[in-house]
């Protein structure tokens, strides 16, 4: 299995905007969320990615895309029929083969020197099946991500996915998501970033076709592919950031910033202006 | 390792059972007391939970049962006021220490084991109960609620469906949710109280049944329980109880974990237990508000629950009110997505959570209940089962059972369809009308299961084997085989491991069941923890109706007849009830249907009509737009403008004759209205009260020397019984028992009058306190050869009630003479003073109560002082049933009124040669007109002889001692601190033997005056002002609803009787009695150990039965 392919998804009504946002990455360069997303997709050895988007962002898109415009593809999605359906937009993409999937209102920052986005995909190769990367997360913020329940498959980081289940409520998580090894309280969620099989799409089509006004969840299809087939959790060395929350950009440029070249000098502001506010008293 | 120990930790079933009655009956005291350090290390080191209880429960009985017995164990000491401390204060395994130090220092005794077997037994249910705790919180799906602390953190949101309106309706749909509740067809011996499912898992099984219901008559039966959700457009947590017509908006986190301040406890338990505002965030002092904008996902939105319970009284034994708790949680739960389902009925793991979540609610409640309680979430007819703990259980390795048992939902194969509708034509469901706390028989089951008594673990046994039967029964389609089989059940297992679980009123609708309707009445069905609430009875289906309609003729003629004698709260009424083969089920109400049930708007409408228009929120408006075209359109809403106006209009004219009422009665019993407003000036004034009962400090109190008390224990001299014997035999001795209170403590200010509660089956039946002391005049008489002459004094309260009972029973078959003594004094009960009670509640030592349950309690007394200064501190408190509003004034005036009332003088008429009264209380139940004391007190010359018993734990209220050099009793209320009792080594037993010549010359009377009403009256008025006046709190019921009571706690004042050993021209002399004959039966948790102890069997002894 090689993993050639990249699909973001970007066509939620709420998170259209989103990848157009200008941040400046790790190097100090400003640069659009949708380019550094790509990137990261360029930086697990992906060749082409396709875009998901609302009708008519295409342009957008493409003009956000900059100097990777070539290598990337625009599809919209015609109605909105939920996640599931954003994705599955892409069978035709994909085609049949394994392709890293990422959603457009995340970023991610690496606590090591590979990318989130490769430790994926390599762990998917190696193992030759579908991979999700989790995080855990504390339940208080269980009703913003999917979550998967499993073991330890071998490695510290690696698990066995067993149940997932989309935005559960702490009850249900604790019912059926509890993971050997975490923290009381802590779940494996979602970072917003799989390696997927076809099988994923051959679900999706199944449950598109039996609910054809949607909504369809990713989430339904990854706990159907768990039934199905091998499927791993890779706890990734870094961190996401949902730049979709309230002051989720700014916490990311901050994460960005924090861990890029310009270290000292975001440092140096942000000591600044706590000093301002405490001496302008 | 000893024997006992040997037992506990037995592999094999046979050793492990073994009764431990058996395995103490051979053992010498030096063995007893061995096993005891033993069985005390085990417990200490022993990390098995199961195995420390029931060493506990092993020592405290060995300590109440058996060693105290043992001869030998004689030794004499004062239970260390440290040790009674830290029992109030619940560090038992401390108190523990101490009174095991005390024993060691003065050898084995009965007062120091009474201290042991009290802290053994509560160390015992504290280990359990907390373990239930431990187990429930553990439950996964309970843990995240524990675990939020903060508004921020909260995890759950309301489901979209709760959140959408149609365009231009600014109502938000409304959640409905409608449960049955359970009924108990096998009852299994309380096998689903949780400590024995978590010991037992094998033995707890019953079989358990999900009903409609509706009172006879008020239509077909529908769930009874409903619960109803929404979201509304103001930042408050809404809670409306439409039956306990109840309502309050709540603001602040700390107002929901307040149960106890109004009646929506249950529904703010719901709310917590549901997770709705989790059990972690209490005491967060966050604003409501955050949290509920965090629930909604909107500022400026908050949330409305109301309850419905449909006409069913509290008491029915269906678990009412955890079904209500279930269902309010289920309602919760859909509308968060903790349950999948919006609507529709529930999956089988939803049912398992809302379960256990309600055990969480009743815990946080402070109430309890069986694992089975919550079954009428499930449908139908099921098994329930205890489950073994499996590796993944948190249960695992510290119980042999989980926490929640298995429901196994018996198909139609199981039970055929005409099997359920010969079950519904055959059985009558009633509500017998008696108000019973269920509370101490749990525990008395836990102690006895834990103990293995040999008699309770075989009817264990035939109870397991009994559900059985029936169950082969159901398959069989042998509904009058099922009747045999509960009937059985009733009179062999159930009484033989709780004999108060019947009673003489259940008895007496049995046999007029029988009686009526011969061989058609197949059996008696007892439902829940006790019988004369909710029961059932199978009947001939052909003659139902017909049935319905003799039993509750039975059953209101019975309660009318023994109404005075126990405790009820309503009238006795017929069900009509349906099997619910749903379970719970909700329903989303949209549109037109989008109303809440009538009764809210009759309790929450008047309040609105008040306000302007404009001023109301449009969600507001736009919902009595939509009520008022319900009462026009929908039948159910039919009437409601009448019943808004009854509603809104005050009765005036009710509480005018309540009012009048009082007033007649305090006419009619010579009510002192000077002495009352002077006693009232006091209490306000704060010249009298709690704190002014007390002696001064400056008062030298000591325990009593050796040669201040005869001591009687072991028996007197034969020259006492001759002499006594040759007074009785001359007609010179009488009996006086008291019988003018109503025993507050014996039925929680129920008004019952206690001398003739039949509190226990004596000489084959059940027999009141005023039978059981004829029967031993009787005896007496006999034994003397005259009849001997016995006095009952009554009082406003219980002198048409003895009257009546006495006439009817024709004397219990006593036949020497028999007076009534009519009291002549009564006083109006005061509402209380706030010193007094925090005096009472923060001064006095208390037990303090389990954690949640002392949190309730430290609530509900903030709102009783709430009360008090809304009443008016000090005033007439007149707000209940007249008789409730009166009481007596102590027993002091008992004895005068035998002077006042001409009783006296009658006896001197019937009995020229009468020089010697016993006196006692109705309660003392082993008192009798013992020779060899009468003897005592002939022979000492004494005006009065006290009769007094060496002090146990549970003996609190004062004592004999010295002060200022004389000995003398002194009411517990009088003593100037708490640990002085403690150093008291008698308790006053308040039987005095009298030598009334003496008695009327320290009146300044000769019995040839006593025809002189003038000069009686005012022999007693000096004497009465010598005698100290106590203010007491005393707990009075109010009945409301359906069932429902509130107790209050109202001021009174009392002179006793005691106080009579403090004058110094009154010769007293004290001697000291053996325990089962003076010690006094206050509450009826006492019963069980009454009953085992020895003491009823001794009390019997001495009875002929008239």
């Amino acid at each position: 299995m090689t993993v050639k392919k990249a699909v973001i998804t970007a066509a939620g009504k709420d998170q259209r905007a989103l990848p157009l946002q200008t941040l400046i990455d790790q190097d100090g360069e400003e640069k659009p969320v949708l380019q550094m997303l790509v990137e990261q997709a360029l930086s697990a050895k992906v060749e082409e990615v396709c875009v998901v988007t609302w009708p008519g962002d295409e342009g957008r898109y493409l003009q956000a895309a900059g100097k990777w415009a070539g290598r990337v593809r625009f599809l919209a999605q015609p109605r909105p029929l939920g996640y599931g359906h954003a994705v599955y937009c892409a069978r035709e993409f994909t085609g049949g083969e394994a392709f890293l999937h990422m959603v457009g209102d995340h970023l991610y920052v690496s606590q090591q020197g590979q990318g989130c986005a490769r430790q994926v995909a390599e762990l998917a190769v190696a193992e030759q099946c579908a991979v999700s990367a989790v995080q855990p997360t504390r339940e208080t913020l269980l009703q913003q991500y999917g979550a998967v329940g499993g073991r330890l498959a071998g490695r510290r980081d690696v698990y066995r996915v067993e149940t997932v289940l989309e935005k559960p409520t702490p009850t249900e998580a604790e019912q059926k998501l509890i993971v050997p090894g975490l923290r009381a309280g802590h779940y494996l969620c979602f970072f917003g970033m799989h390696v997927l099989t076809p099988a994923v799409m051959e679900i999706l089509g199944q449950r598109l076709g039996a609910a054809p006004d949607g909504p369809v969840t990713l989430s339904s299809a990854l706990a159907e592919l768990a039934r199905r087939e091998q499927y791993l959790a890779l706890e990734a060395s870094g961190r996401r950031y949902d730049i979709g929350t309230r002051y989720g950009l700014l916490t990311a440029q901050l994460a960005v910033g924090l861990s890029g070249q310009d270290r000292a000098e975001v440092l140096a502001r942000v000591v600044e202006v706590l000093a301002d506010r405490e001496l302008g008293r | 390792m000893r024997r006992l120990v040997g037992v506990i930790t037995a592999v094999g079933e046979e050793e492990r059972n073994r009764p431990l009655d058996g395995l103490c009956a051979g053992m010498s005291l030096g063995e007893m007391l061995e096993e005891c350090e033993d069985l005390d290390g085990f417990r200490r080191r022993s990390e098995n939970l199961y195995e420390r209880v029931r060493a506990l429960f092993f020592l405290y009985s060995i300590h109440r049962f058996h060693l105290p017995r043992k001869a030998g164990a004689d030794g004499r000491a004062l239970i260390p006021f440290e040790g009674y401390e830290h029992l109030l204060k619940r560090r038992f395994p401390e108190a523990i220490d101490i009174f095991l130090r005390a024993q060691g220092a003065a050898g084995p005794n009965a007062a120091i084991s009474s201290a042991l077997a009290a802290a053994y037994s509560a160390l015992g249910f504290q280990t359990l109960a907390d373990q239930v705790r431990r187990s429930v919180r553990s439950v996964r799906g309970n843990q995240w609620m524990f675990r939020v602390g903060h508004p921020a953190d909260y995890p759950l949101r309301i489901r979209k469906e709760l959140l959408r309106r149609a365009a231009g309706e600014p109502l938000f749909p409304i959640l409905h949710e409608a449960t049955p509740v359970r009924m108990d067809l096998t009852h299994s011996g309380w096998s689903d109280i949780f400590f024995l499912g978590m010991d037992f898992p094998e033995g707890a099984r019953v079989l358990n049944i999900s009903i409609d219901l509706s009172v006879r008559g008020t239509g077909s039966p529908k769930p009874p329980v409903e619960a109803f959700f929404r979201v509304i457009d103001q930042p408050v947590l809404r809670l409306v109880s439409v039956d306990l017509n109840a309502s309050v908006e709540l603001t602040t986190i700390a107002e929901v974990f307040d149960f106890a301040r109004d009646y929506l406890g249950l529904l703010k338990a719901a709310v917590i237990a549901s997770g709705l505002i989790p059990p972690g965030i209490e005491g967060a002092t966050q604003p409501l508000a955050d949290v509920l904008a965090n629930l909604v996902g909107m500022r400026g939105h908050g949330i409305e629950i109301v309850s419905k319970v449909n006409d069913i009284p509290k008491g029915s034994r269906l678990a009412v009110s955890t079904n209500l708790l279930a269902c309010l949680i289920a309602v919760c739960m859909r509308a968060t997505r903790q349950i999948e389902a919006l609507t529709g009925g529930l999956e089988e793991g939803d049912r398992r959570l809302v379960a256990a979540r309600a055990i969480l609610g009743e815990w946080l409640g402070g109430s309890g209940g069986g694992w089975q309680d919550s079954g009428g979430v499930w449908p139908g007819m099921k098994l329930i089962r205890g489950v073994r703990a499996a590796e993944g259980d948190p249960e695992y390795g510290i119980s042999k059972g989980c926490l929640l048992p298995r429901h196994t939902i018996l198909g139609m194969e199981d039970v055929p369809e005409e099997t359920r509708a010969k079950l519904q034509e055959s059985l009558v469901l009633v509500h017998g009308g008696m108000a019973q706390d269920v509370g101490p028989i749990l525990e008395m089951v836990t102690e006895k299961y834990l103990l293995r008594s040999e008699a309770e673990w075989r009817g264990r046994q035939e109870a397991i084997r009994i559900l059985d039967e029936v169950l082969g029964h159901l398959k069989s389609g042998d509904v009058r085989g099922i009747g045999v089989c509960t009937q059985r059940n009733f009179e062999g297992p159930i009484q033989t491991i709780i004999p108060w679980a019947g009673n003489l009123y259940t008895d007496t609708l049995i046999r007029g069941a029988r009686a009526e309707m011969g061989e058609d009445f197949w059996g008696f069905w007892m439902l829940g923890g006790m019988s004369g609430g909710g029961m059932g009875f199978l009947f001939d289906p052909r003659r139902k109706a017909e049935a319905q309609e003799r039993l509750q003729g039975i059953m209101s003629r019975t309660k009318r007849r023994l109404e005075h004698a126990a405790p009820f709260a309503m009238e006795p009424v017929v069900y009509d009830f349906a099997i619910n083969e749903r379970g719970t089920r909700a329903e989303l109400l949209e549109g037109e249907a989008n109303l809440l049930p009538p009764g809210y708007y009759t309790l929450t409408l008047p309040a609105l009509l008040r306000t302007e228009p404009r001023l109301l929120p449009a969600a507001r408006r736009a919902e009595l737009d939509r009520f008022s075209a319900a009462c026009r359109k929908t039948p159910e809403f039919a009437g409601m403008v009448q019943q808004l106006f009854d509603h809104m209009l005050p009765r005036g004219r009710e509480e005018e004759g309540a009012a009048r009422s009082v007033e007649s009665l305090l006419e009619e019993y010579g009510f002192d209205r000077v002495q009352h407003e002077q006693i009232r000036n006091d209490l306000r004034g704060g010249r009298i009260g709690l704190a002014q009962n007390r002696l001064p400090v400056s008062a030298t109190i000591t325990d009593v020397r050796p040669g201040d008390v005869t001591d009687a224990t072991g028996g007197l001299e034969e020259r006492y019984s001759e002499l006594g014997r040759e007074a009785l035999a001359a007609g010179a001795a009488a009996v006086v028992s008291l019988a003018g209170g109503v025993g507050s403590r014996w039925t929680k200010g129920a008004g019952v009058v206690k001398a003739l509660n039949p509190f226990c089956k004596l000489g084959g039946r059940h027999r009141s306190f005023i039978e059981v002391h004829l029967a031993k005049s009787l005896r007496v008489s006999r034994e003397c050869g005259v009849a001997v002459p016995h006095v009952i004094t009554t009082s406003y309260l219980t002198h048409g009630a003895i009257e009546a009972y006495l006439r009817e029973e024709g004397n219990c078959g006593y036949p020497g003479p028999l007076f009534l003594s009519p009291g002549r004094s009564i006083g109006l009960r005061l509402a209380p003073m706030e010193r007094d009670l925090r005096f009472a509640w923060e001064e006095m030592p208390q037990q303090m109560l389990d954690e949640r349950a002392q949190k309730v309690r430290e609530g509900l007394r903030a709102t009783l002082i709430a009360w008090a200064k809304q009443m008016g501190e000090g005033s007439d408190y007149t707000d209940n049933l007249p008789v409730q509003c009166l009481h007596p004034v102590g027993h002091w005036y008992e004895v005068p009124n035998l002077l006042r009332n001409g009783v006296l003088l009658r006896l001197f008429e019937e009995r020229p040669g009468l020089r010697y009264l016993l006196v006692h209380n109705i309660d003392t139940a082993g008192t009798d007109l013992d020779a060899a004391l009468l003897g005592l007190h002939i022979e000492s010359g004494a005006a009065m002889t006290m009769e007094v018993i060496p002090r146990h734990i549970e003996d609190r209220g004062g004592g004999l001692a010295r002060m200022n050099g004389r000995v003398r009793l002194i009411e517990g209320l009088a003593l100037p601190g708490e640990e002085m009792e403690s150093r008291l080594s008698y308790y006053n037993t308040a039987t005095a033997w009298i030598d009334i010549d003496k008695l009327l010359a320290a009146f300044g009377l000769r019995r040839d005056e006593l025809g002189d009403e003038q000069k009686v009256t005012e022999a007693v008025r000096k004497m009465a002002a010598r005698m100290p006046a106590y203010i007491t709190l005393k707990d009075v019921k109010k009945r409301w609803g359906k069932g429902q009571e509130d107790v209050f706690p109202v001021a009174q004042f009392e002179k006793l009787w005691g106080d009579m050993t403090a004058l110094p021209d009154l010769d007293c002399r004290f001697v000291a009695a053996p325990r089962v004959r003076g010690q006094q039966l206050k509450e009826p948790a006492q019963l069980d150990g009454w009953l085992r102890d020895g003491s009823a069997a001794y009390v019997e002894s001495l009875c002929r039965w008239g």
